[in-house]
């Protein structure tokens, strides 16, 4: 037995290499298992190389821009000080609005809900795997990050976190074919499912076909899948298809985020939900 | 080549891929540099040399890939193996020959990794994977032959014999 196992050692390790990823594929199929701790070694040893990488091929490309945007920087400067003289006087009077709405939910008796951290993080690199559109991004566990919680801009959702090491997590974008977010209408508070279609625009479903949505409107998170918290802006709707016959009605929403271009994000949400709902999240993003 | 240059090699151009690809916003068309790696593994490793360095760089593409399930890992191994018979019949000797060779294997690579992303998920879209498959292939081939002479050179300085009088 022993001899045999020496004639064909080779073969046989060979054989092993090649079956045992297929067979923990198989058995694990769509699953994401947590990182062991070689995952988190090689993560930490490959994630500040791609940091340092992108900050330096970023500086250069920056730098180039810089000097062309120059040209534009006068006349550019006067228009943003017209817009910052009216986004001073929107602020001032959401200010009120603010402190009206304090007042009013203390006289209803509301409880104040509990706002997560916001953590900044910038991208490190783009998975390089077309499978699935994710990022990595420079906040992990030691920064508070965990699994499940929602990725950000000022413009809107970018994604959710899949996975979380160290200094290190991996992002999947909203427009993912896995990505499904549970969304509204602003205008009307019509519900629906902003679904991932690889690249452009994301698919919107499960939208009754009598509630009242139009092309332009803007769609914003529902907070209902429990995964991303409510109002953070998705997109605007466009080529709207109101069929004859079905339930529901169709159409597209152009991302408020360009997922393509992205440098800096938030990641936010309470890590403490996100961690007891980290199988919800990997729902969700599937 | 040696298995640990060939990992680091495999790690030095994933991250830069994975930074050419976050400043250039390629959606869907990738370049597959680990297959690129993989084929030439096919062309000149031995075949337990070539089977382990396989499967560190499909580990390592898995690993980057956001969800590491071992299809990737797979995916290098079987690549390795297909393309070791494969040479047998082909004569690869050049750049442009060795991107054609690449572009073969990216293509089956391609092709079993939506197979198989299909048959766990079901209800992804394959389409919009399939339709960057051409670019995709297309830009392996390029990195093939910019890749070719560098990877043959890593290989000549490792099977130098040791010493100082060479």
């Amino acid at each position: 037995m022993l001899s045999l196992l020496k004639r064909y050692r080779r073969p046989l390790l060979v054989g092993v290499l090649l079956l045992y990823p297929l067979v923990a594929f198989l058995l694990s199929g769509r699953k994401v298992r947590d990182p062991n701790p070689i995952d988190r070694a090689v993560i930490a040893v490959t994630s500040p190389v791609q940091q340092v990488l992108t900050a330096s091929i970023e500086g250069s490309v920056s730098a180039v821009r810089h000097y062309l945007d120059l040209r534009g920087v006068r006349q550019e400067n006067d228009t943003l000080r017209l817009e910052n003289l009216q986004l001073r006087a929107s602020v001032q009077a959401l200010g009120e609005s603010r402190t009206e709405n304090e007042r009013l939910r203390k006289l209803l008796g509301y409880a104040e809900a509990a706002a997560g951290p916001e953590i900044p993080a910038r991208v490190v690199g783009v998975n390089p795997v077309a499978k699935l559109l994710s990022v990595r991004i420079s906040a992990g566990e030691k920064e508070g990050v965990f699994r499940g919680m929602s990725v950000v801009t000022p413009d809107g959702i970018v994604g959710q976190v899949i996975r979380a090491t160290g200094s290190y997590s991996d992002v999947a974008l909203v427009t993912d074919t896995q990505s499904r977010v549970a969304v509204r209408v602003q205008r009307s508070r019509a519900r629906g499912t902003a679904s991932g279609a690889g690249s452009g625009p994301l698919k919107l479903e499960n939208m009754l076909r009598t509630e009242d949505v139009d092309n332009g409107d803007l769609i914003i998170t529902s907070g209902t899948d429990g995964i991303y918290p409510p109002g953070l802006v998705v997109g605007r709707v466009t080529h709207l298809e109101k069929k004859e016959h079905g339930m529901f009605q169709g159409g597209d929403i152009v991302p408020a985020v360009d997922t393509s271009k992205l440098e800096e994000v938030l990641v936010v949400g309470s890590p403490y939900s996100a961690m007891a709902q980290g199988s919800a999240a990997e729902g969700a993003s599937k | 080549m040696k298995f640990l240059v060939t990992v680091g090699i495999a790690l030095a151009l994933l991250t830069l891929e994975s930074v050419v690809v976050k400043q250039a916003g390629l959606v869907l068309g990738r370049i597959d540099v680990t297959v690129v790696l993989v084929a030439f593994l096919a062309l000149r490793a031995t075949l337990l040399e070539g089977a382990f360095s396989a499967f560190a760089v499909g580990y390592l593409l898995d690993l980057m890939s956001g969800q590491p399930t071992g299809l990737f890992t797979f995916l290098a191994v079987f690549t390795f193996l297909v393309g070791r018979l494969v040479s047998t019949f082909v004569d690869v000797r050049g750049g442009l020959s060795f991107a054609l060779f690449a572009m073969g294997a990216d293509v089956g690579h391609g092709l079993l990794a939506t197979f198989f992303t299909w048959l766990t998920v079901k209800d992804g879209g394959t389409g919009p994977v399939l339709a960057g498959l051409p670019v995709q292939v297309a830009l392996t081939g390029a990195a093939a032959l910019a890749l070719f002479p560098l990877l043959k050179r890593f290989e000549a300085a490792q099977d130098r014999p040791a010493g100082l009088l060479r």
